[in-house]
């Protein structure tokens, strides 16, 4: 079953499209996809068809955010606590996704022509290594696309993600790279898997659970507003500024003029560092998966 | 064309807000009916009984547990007192932690000290209360006054006991909690801040060299968001409003955090708490698994 389902609505399905994007939309939404077990012992069926149908629906659901304009979705396919499962169980799962990832490679232009970029999010050396490779291989051939983007989360839970940002923030700390003062909101939201994508609007859990289990918690919080957000940020430049002057003044207190100059002077210095800093970790995540990538070709 | 589904949308929505004011209304009309009757009318409304919640239940007290003083009173009041345990022994899964989220923009606070006091009458350890613009946490005293207030009227109990420690940011310096209930005031400073904080803090230990960045782990950032705190996850909030979205609470604490809605804080009753907790009683966690 292919991950873009071709086709147009049915009238029905056409007019309500219709009248919905009269409104407001999302411009993204997230699905955390639930109950393809139980739906599968509802309907006598076995585990592993249950989570196909699953994917099944999700491939439908995709067509209908296209057609909807909804241009960016992320999904919450595998959980790092699902590990937990039976041995059984997540092998089915792990040998569902390599055909599915394979299945994506065969359709690449299909990808190609409605622009479709995948993301997978997660700590992807958790998973087998021939599946990290086909992954790889899916993000790269689609990273240049840019009409609709499909984040899978694969191997992911929000706080795993969180600490992996803080880890990678400290990574720049210890490149000598950005000062541990340097460390705000922003910073974080932009060492995250996501940080390519903007927060997601509407949050859909299937089944009926009302939990949001570890997903995207950071994402889904609210955020200071950005003028409070600018406020804090010139409050800790000032100071850091002012700590500056202090150490490298002779003793006498310094003038107005030289105390704005010297904040101007810190600021333009920070947002270098981080821009800097930025790039490296991109630099390093897109090694990442080149190296699989090659690695995969050479085998 | 455009004209007549931009008029049509408006139409839904209108149908939208009709639909929530006639579930709001029902709430009130039938507090008396039984649950099979209030299951069908909403799901003649089309609205999922998870979110419309339970006016009404079989099992519990039918009586207003608003007090007045008489004599007698506290006999009553004492009556009152082991009911509400009761009621809250007689659930399997009691949570240790609740959260009580308002997304109105003018809280009651008297409404609120009533939620918390039968929260702690029932056995509930830890309450947190929030709302979206830190007016708790600005009206920490005005708050508190009417818990002890609702205290005394609701449940009769007497000044000498501790029976609540009020927590509040550190930066407040506000006692240390030594006994339970215990009642913590939050606002969005305590959610993506403080773990904007535990980030610096641990870059500024990997700036001193105490630590390297692979050290970092889940286990130690949740060991930093929970220092000044010290109390487990909530494993329930009740959000009272229309608006649906967690406002900023405490996000790092409500991975497994299930989510409840009550249309409203003002009147609420604490039939509809226990409803709450009855459905929250009902929930299986499988964590992963």
């Amino acid at each position: 079953m292919s991950w873009i389902r071709e086709g147009e609505l049915n009238l029905l399905e056409r007019i309500s499209a219709n009248i919905l994007k009269a409104g407001p939309m999302p411009k993204h939404v997230a699905f955390i996809m639930d109950g393809n077990r139980r739906f599968a012992q509802k309907k006598n069926m076995e585990r592993q068809e249950g989570h196909m149908q699953g994917f099944n629906k999700l491939a439908e659901t995709l067509r209908w955010c296209k057609h909807l304009n909804i241009r960016e979705v992320t999904v919450y396919a595998f959980s790092i606590e699902n590990f937990k499962r039976s041995k059984d169980e997540v092998d089915g799962l792990m040998e569902l996704a390599r055909q599915k990832f394979e299945k994506l490679l065969e359709e690449r232009e299909n990808l190609e022509k409605h622009g479709v970029c995948i993301r997978v999010l997660g700590d992807l050396n958790m998973l087998p290594l021939d599946l990290q490779q086909l992954i790889a291989k899916a993000v790269l051939g689609t990273k240049a696309h840019n009409k609709c983007f499909l984040n899978v989360c694969f191997a992911y839970t929000s706080r795993y993600e969180i600490t992996n940002a803080v880890r990678e923030m400290a990574w720049g700390v210890e490149q000598g790279l950005i000062k541990a003062s340097d460390v705000s909101e922003p910073l974080l939201s932009a060492c995250l898997y996501s940080n390519k994508s903007p927060n997601p609007d509407l949050l859909i859990r299937t089944s009926g659970e009302v939990r949001l289990s570890d997903f995207l918690l950071w994402q889904k919080a609210r955020e200071l507003h950005r003028e409070h957000q600018a406020l804090q940020q010139l409050e800790a430049d000032r100071a850091c500024a002012a700590e500056h002057l202090q150490s490298h003044g002779n003793g006498k207190p310094a003038s107005g003029q030289r105390r704005r100059e010297a904040l101007l002077q810190y600021t333009a210095c920070r947002e270098e560092r981080i821009q800097d800093f930025l790039e490296a970790l991109k630099r390093k995540r897109d090694s990442f998966f080149n190296d699989l990538w090659s690695a995969g070709v050479s085998a | 064309m455009a004209l007549l589904y931009g008029l049509l949308w408006r139409l839904l929505l209108l149908l939208v807000h009709i639909n929530r004011a006639l579930v709001v209304w029902l709430r009130v009309r039938l507090r008396g009916w039984k649950r099979r009757v209030w299951e069908r009318a909403m799901a003649g409304l089309l609205l999922p009984v998870a979110l419309a919640g339970f006016p009404d239940h079989q099992k519990t007290t039918n009586q207003n547990p608003d007090a007045n003083t008489s004599p007698g009173t506290v006999k009553r009041l004492a009556c009152r007192r082991s009911r509400l345990l009761s009621d809250g022994r007689s659930l399997e899964k009691l949570p240790v932690h609740i959260g009580l989220l308002v997304t109105e923009e003018e809280p009651s606070y008297t409404d609120i000290a009533n939620l918390v006091v039968w929260c702690m009458a029932v056995g509930i350890s830890y309450v947190s209360v929030y709302d979206n613009h830190g007016m708790f946490r600005k009206n920490n005293s005005r708050l508190l006054e009417e818990i002890v207030r609702q205290q005394q009227d609701l449940l009769g109990g007497d000044g000498s006991k501790c029976n609540v420690e009020f927590l509040s940011n550190g930066a407040d310096k506000h006692h240390v909690i030594s006994c339970r209930p215990t009642v913590k005031v939050l606002s969005p400073e305590d959610g993506k801040q403080s773990i904007v904080q535990a980030a610096r803090q641990l870059c500024r230990s990997v700036e001193n060299k105490e630590k390297g960045s692979k050290d970092i782990s889940v286990s130690m950032l949740d060991v930093l968001l929970r220092e000044s705190r010290n109390v487990p996850d909530p494993e329930l909030v009740v959000k009272f409003g229309p608006v649906d979205s967690t406002l900023g609470f405490l996000p790092w604490h409500i991975r497994l955090t299930e989510f409840m809605s009550l249309p409203s804080h003002r009147n609420v009753s604490y039939e509809d708490l226990l409803g709450v907790l009855q459905q929250f009683d009902s929930c299986q966690q499988r964590l992963g698994q």
